[in-house]
């Protein structure tokens, strides 16, 4: 004959494996730490800054006037490009500055040899990205005539007007 | 022996099910680290900002068009098509159209297209 008594005695063994269970599981899961970087969000925010900065500097000032990008790639103004697009990323509403670092490059087409080639426009320093990764923005640009060719660009490229995609690497340090 | 004494056992299942509500608790945190990181690698995938600029650059292609010898439009979209495989693997075509009369307004018919493999994009907009 099946006895009844002790029945809490029972359940309570049951609540105790299950919290057995559980303290196994956590202790196993915390060997692999996930951490926010992991999860691509703050990489889908830079990005999308990256790409609003861009955006923001291929306005011009006032119908019909070239806007400050294309002004900066016609004229090979590497510096100046560097410094106007971190001041507008690296601006926050607290006023103190963020602290993110890029490099540019330029991707034009040799149309003689027809290749893709491109020359840095932006080196890049040398800081550390921490465990987030750096991000890709891009931007077409189209240059007018440029007479003369500015001093940098390369001898392939040509002078007629001409599309290139200038694109920034933009990473958190 | 002294008997054992069976007093006071629902205190203890109850202490023992809010030992485990905690656990739970801890293991909601344990994967909040988890949350928006489909939402995150999808939007990350789909490339917006690409064909959002693509656009803005067929449309300056179509502005400056006018002000261009043949051989300099040709050199312009063949730019943006080559570059585009070569740098972002877009496959992108575009043209555009004689204007027509929309609306009592002449605009031109401009055609794009952009097929990255995961996501494709076409459009004829009148511009």
């Amino acid at each position: 004959m099946v006895n009844d008594a002790g029945q809490l005695y029972t359940m309570e063994g049951v609540a105790a494996g299950v919290i057995m269970l559980l303290a196994a599981y956590i202790v196993v899961s915390t060997t692999s730490i996930y951490t926010t970087g992991d999860t691509h969000i703050p990489d889908m925010q830079l990005e999308q800054l990256g790409s609003d900065v861009l955006a923001m500097m291929d306005a011009p000032n006032t119908n019909g006037t070239t806007s400050a990008l294309e002004t900066f790639v016609s004229t090979n103004n590497g510096t100046g490009f560097n410094s106007t697009f971190l001041s507008y990323c690296n601006a926050t509403t607290r006023g103190t500055l963020d602290n993110l670092h890029m490099s540019a490059n330029i991707t034009y087409r040799d149309a003689n040899a027809n290749k893709i080639n491109e020359y840095p426009f932006v080196a890049p320093d040398n800081t550390w990205t921490g465990r987030e990764s750096a991000v890709r923005a891009t931007r077409w640009v189209q240059l007018p005539k440029l007479s003369p060719k500015p001093v940098g660009m390369p001898g392939d490229m040509r002078t007629d007007p001409q599309a290139v995609l200038v694109e920034v690497l933009l990473w958190r340090a | 022996m002294a008997r054992m004494n069976e007093e006071g056992q629902w205190i203890v299942l109850m202490g023992l099910l809010v030992a485990v509500a905690l656990f739970f608790l801890a293991l909601i945190i344990n994967q909040s680290a988890l949350v928006g990181q489909t939402t995150a690698e999808g939007v990350l995938e789909f490339p917006k900002n690409d064909i959002r600029d693509l656009r803005e650059a067929v449309f300056d292609y179509v502005d400056a068009a006018g002000a261009l010898d043949p051989i300099e439009r040709v050199d312009i979209e063949k730019d943006i098509i080559t570059i585009s495989l070569e740098r972002k693997n877009a496959v992108v075509q575009f043209g555009n159209g004689t204007p027509q009369d929309v609306s009592g307004r002449w605009l031109r018919p401009v055609d794009i297209h952009y097929n990255n493999g995961v996501t494709v994009y076409n459009e004829t907009v009148y511009y």
